[in-house]
């Protein structure tokens, strides 16, 4: 390389676009997202049953609901009513959901009408998509915290 | 077509009705809410914060700690 040692890329679009995106205090957005997803590989990795995968689960709980009650972020402001037509249609599609769920769950959930669950956890098999489905439950959690 | 198949498209169709009223409820043309607002509003009292909190746990222990 000209000149020795190593050349600094100059910025670029993209990186400032990243910066943006992460808003005021990337570093530490980064940091905690680092550290959620080295948290949700180890934690994806408990045997099922265990001990330990209780407390991997109960470990995000407890911080979440410290910060929600000890520490509440600034919360995103709630509407102060809701339209009861336009909400009726979640209430609906939700009913069906647990009619539907719970209509496998009373018939023992057989092979012929699995629950929701029967058909997941297949799906969450893999390490790698387990510990993104551990990320999104954690990310979510935040969500509702900011609620 | 078995049972078990006709199982799973009723909970595709069914979450698929979830993800098209959050898409409409974000054109804002009509009075559906998003997600985010009627979670919001559940959560405004102490008692619906416990509970929708308690949910998300649940779900997390449902299917990271079975």
């Amino acid at each position: 390389m000209p000149g020795g040692g190593a050349a600094r890329r100059p910025a670029q679009a993209s990186d400032l676009a990243m910066l943006a995106w992460l808003g005021p205090r990337p570093g530490r957005k980064l940091l905690v997202g680092t550290i959620v997803v080295v948290y949700a590989w180890v934690a994806s990795a408990s045997a099922p049953f265990s001990t330990r995968a209780l407390i991997t689960v109960l470990v995000p709980g407890a911080i979440l609901g410290a910060v929600a009650y000890g520490r509440p972020p600034e919360r995103i402001q709630p509407p102060e009513t809701l339209d009861v037509g336009g909400f009726s249609y979640w209430i609906v599609a939700l009913a069906l959901l647990f009619e539907w769920e719970a209509s496998a769950f009373r018939a023992g959930a057989p092979w012929w009408h699995p629950t929701l669950t029967d058909l997941i956890n297949p799906l969450l098999t893999p390490h790698p998509v387990r510990a993104a489905a551990f990320v999104v439950w954690i990310a979510a959690g935040w969500g509702l915290v900011k609620r | 077509m078995t049972s078990e198949v006709v199982t799973a498209i009723g909970f595709v169709v069914i979450i698929a009705t979830l993800v098209a009223l959050e898409l409409l409820g974000r054109r804002r043309t009509n009075k559906i809410p998003t997600t985010g607002e009627w979670l919001g509003y559940i959560m405004r009292p102490r008692a619906g914060r416990a509970l929708i909190l308690l949910g998300w746990l649940w779900l997390g222990w449902h299917y990271f700690a079975r």
